[in-house]
């Protein structure tokens, strides 16, 4: 089951420019989907849709299996959101903040410590909200957004600003929240390094459209893939020639020869080929693709 | 109940707001300036001689002096500062995606303006009562024989009530449409002081700025300035809410 489904969600804001292109978004119920992109790539257009800040243009969104039009309410009271930077009342403190939540979801006023202590901002007393940090107001947000128990927690860039430690922590919190609590999260970010330790689901989004989506280890997959293997000869001229005998295209970088990857086999056939025609072989070596490079292959 | 939660929530939001500062000012105002004449001068309602009600005699002038600019000028600044508290905060869009009807959301914000000027009026009355008792005990060594004529001070009070509705529902739309707050307030700014110009215009009615003005000066269109100041306020605040509804980016 999906937690959220789009089916050719089209968005455009002028005639001739679609920010959001048929995507067809699944976001598997339980998962934390990494919904990645450049900046400007239609991220937060697509998250504004999902949660009906934006009026429909095209296709169809589904979350938690109905429609905003079968229950909007039923819908926004399972879904906690964070979209692009924090809204806080900035004259307020952190618990005020919170009490604005409270009054409305009728949730216990106790998980209201709770939610502070969980993104530890239980010392803040009566410091108002507009003199946090970033990196505080990053925390209350996401503690607003976590107020009512949601089963599915929608954030939009949650990372951003903060510094390598707060990234963790948040990294942290978000997979503790999933495992013991299965909360299903979406999570955008435009760097694939600060989410590819948490997701388990990617979605790459350029231009308004969707490249790849799929589960961590299909990424893996291409990352594998898209693996390169490297010589080191002292004649990589003649290594290429001696390569092309076995429809291999290689081309020379750096003095290395790089060839796709193939099996281990052919490795030592051609080897033993290379050392025969008195080839120096000083390196052989399989190069892997890392997953930042195939992200920025796939929105190039 | 769900508005009623609503309403709690955003009544929380004007804690400590600019706009609860300026309730606070703006209905001490005019009566803390008759305190201090009264002291100054030595004097107080007993002691100024009139021949009917002090209280309604007393109520009345300061009212007067509220009504011709501070309070149509107070309450444009409150509808707007409310509105727009979501804008500079960046908060329409975490609003809009709580489990809240839009109808709900656009009712209990309006209720808050409207409970804020409520609040001004009671602010008011009580500087009303104090800058009426204090200069008494001081000045005279009494407190006037006359009682406190509750009704009348709430039945004066609700009349000029009525005639600022039209002005917290065109504040209240403009500053719905438009996230710079200079905007709401320079319109609300230039609609009021246009009002004022053109007051001896029979049509001045058209402007939902004039009724305030209106009862403070003379009328010249005769007209029912009540009703036509809550038919201003039903269409203005009908338009706000459609407009409001059919919104294509919420926050």
């Amino acid at each position: 089951m999906y937690s959220i489904e789009t089916n050719e969600l089209t968005h455009s804001f002028s005639e001739n420019e679609k920010v959001v292109n048929a995507i067809n978004l699944q976001v598997p119920s339980g998962s934390i989907y990494g919904f990645l992109g450049p900046n400007g790539a239609g991220k937060t257009t697509t998250l504004r849709l999902i949660l009906g800040l934006i009026k429909k243009q095209k296709g169809t969104i589904s979350i938690l299996g109905k429609t905003f039009e079968e229950d909007r309410l039923g819908i926004l009271n399972a879904i906690g959101s964070m979209i692009e930077s924090p809204s806080l009342y900035g004259h307020l403190t952190a618990k005020e903040n919170l009490r604005i939540l409270q009054k409305i979801y009728q949730c216990p006023k106790g998980r209201i410590d709770e939610v502070l202590e969980i993104v530890d901002l239980t010392n803040t007393g009566k410091k108002k909200a507009g003199k946090f940090s970033l990196g505080m107001k990053q925390r209350l947000s996401i503690a607003m957004a976590l107020l009512h128990n949601p089963q599915l927690l929608i954030l939009d860039e949650p990372t951003n600003g903060l510094d390598p430690n707060g990234i963790i922590e948040i990294r942290e919190l978000l997979i503790k929240l999933n495992r013991e609590q299965n909360v299903t999260i979406v999570i955008s970010s435009h760097l694939l390094s600060e989410i590819e330790k948490m997701v388990t689901h990617i979605g790459i989004i350029n231009k308004g459209v969707l490249l790849f989506q799929g589960s961590l280890e299909e990424l893996h997959q291409k990352q594998s893939l898209t693996s390169s293997i490297k010589f080191g000869t002292n004649d990589p001229e003649k290594t290429k020639e001696i390569l092309k005998k076995h429809e291999l295209i290689a081309v020379v970088e750096n003095n290395f020869v790089v060839l796709p990857i193939i099996d281990n086999h052919l490795i030592s056939i051609l080897n033993k080929e290379l050392v025969d025609a008195g080839i120096e072989v000083y390196r052989i070596e399989v190069v892997k693709n890392d997953l930042e490079s195939i992200f920025m292959d796939l929105v190039k | 109940m769900k508005l009623i939660y609503s309403l709690q929530s955003e009544w929380l939001k004007t804690k400590r707001s600019a706009a609860s500062w300026l309730c606070l000012i703006g209905g001490f105002f005019i009566p803390l300036i008759y305190l201090l004449y009264f002291l100054i001068k030595h004097k107080s309602i007993i002691s100024t001689g009139n021949d009917g009600s002090v209280w309604e005699m007393h109520f009345q002038m300061l009212l007067r002096n509220m009504k011709a600019f501070l309070l149509p000028m107070g309450v444009i600044m409150a509808s707007s500062l409310i509105t727009q508290m979501e804008y500079k905060n960046n908060t329409w869009k975490q609003l809009c995606t709580t489990p809240q009807s839009m109808t709900t959301i656009f009712i209990a914000k309006f209720m808050v303006i409207v409970l804020m000027t409520i609040k001004f009026f009671l602010f008011f009355t009580i500087g009303v009562l104090i800058s009426g008792y204090v200069p008494c005990l001081i000045v005279n060594g009494e407190l006037p024989k006359e009682s406190l004529p509750y009704m009348y001070l709430i039945e004066e009070n609700f009349k000029v009530f009525v005639l600022c509705l039209p002005i917290i529902a065109i504040q209240y739309l403009i500053s719905l449409n438009f996230k710079n707050f200079l905007v709401p307030v320079g319109i609300g700014l230039v609609g009021l002081i246009g009002t004022m110009i053109g007051s001896s215009w029979e049509k001045i009615f058209i402007s939902p700025y004039a009724f305030v003005f209106l009862d403070a000066i003379s009328n010249p269109s005769n007209i029912h300035i009540y009703k036509v100041s809550l038919v201003h306020f039903v269409i203005i605040t009908g338009i706000s809410y459609w407009l409001f509804l059919t919104k294509k980016e919420k926050g």
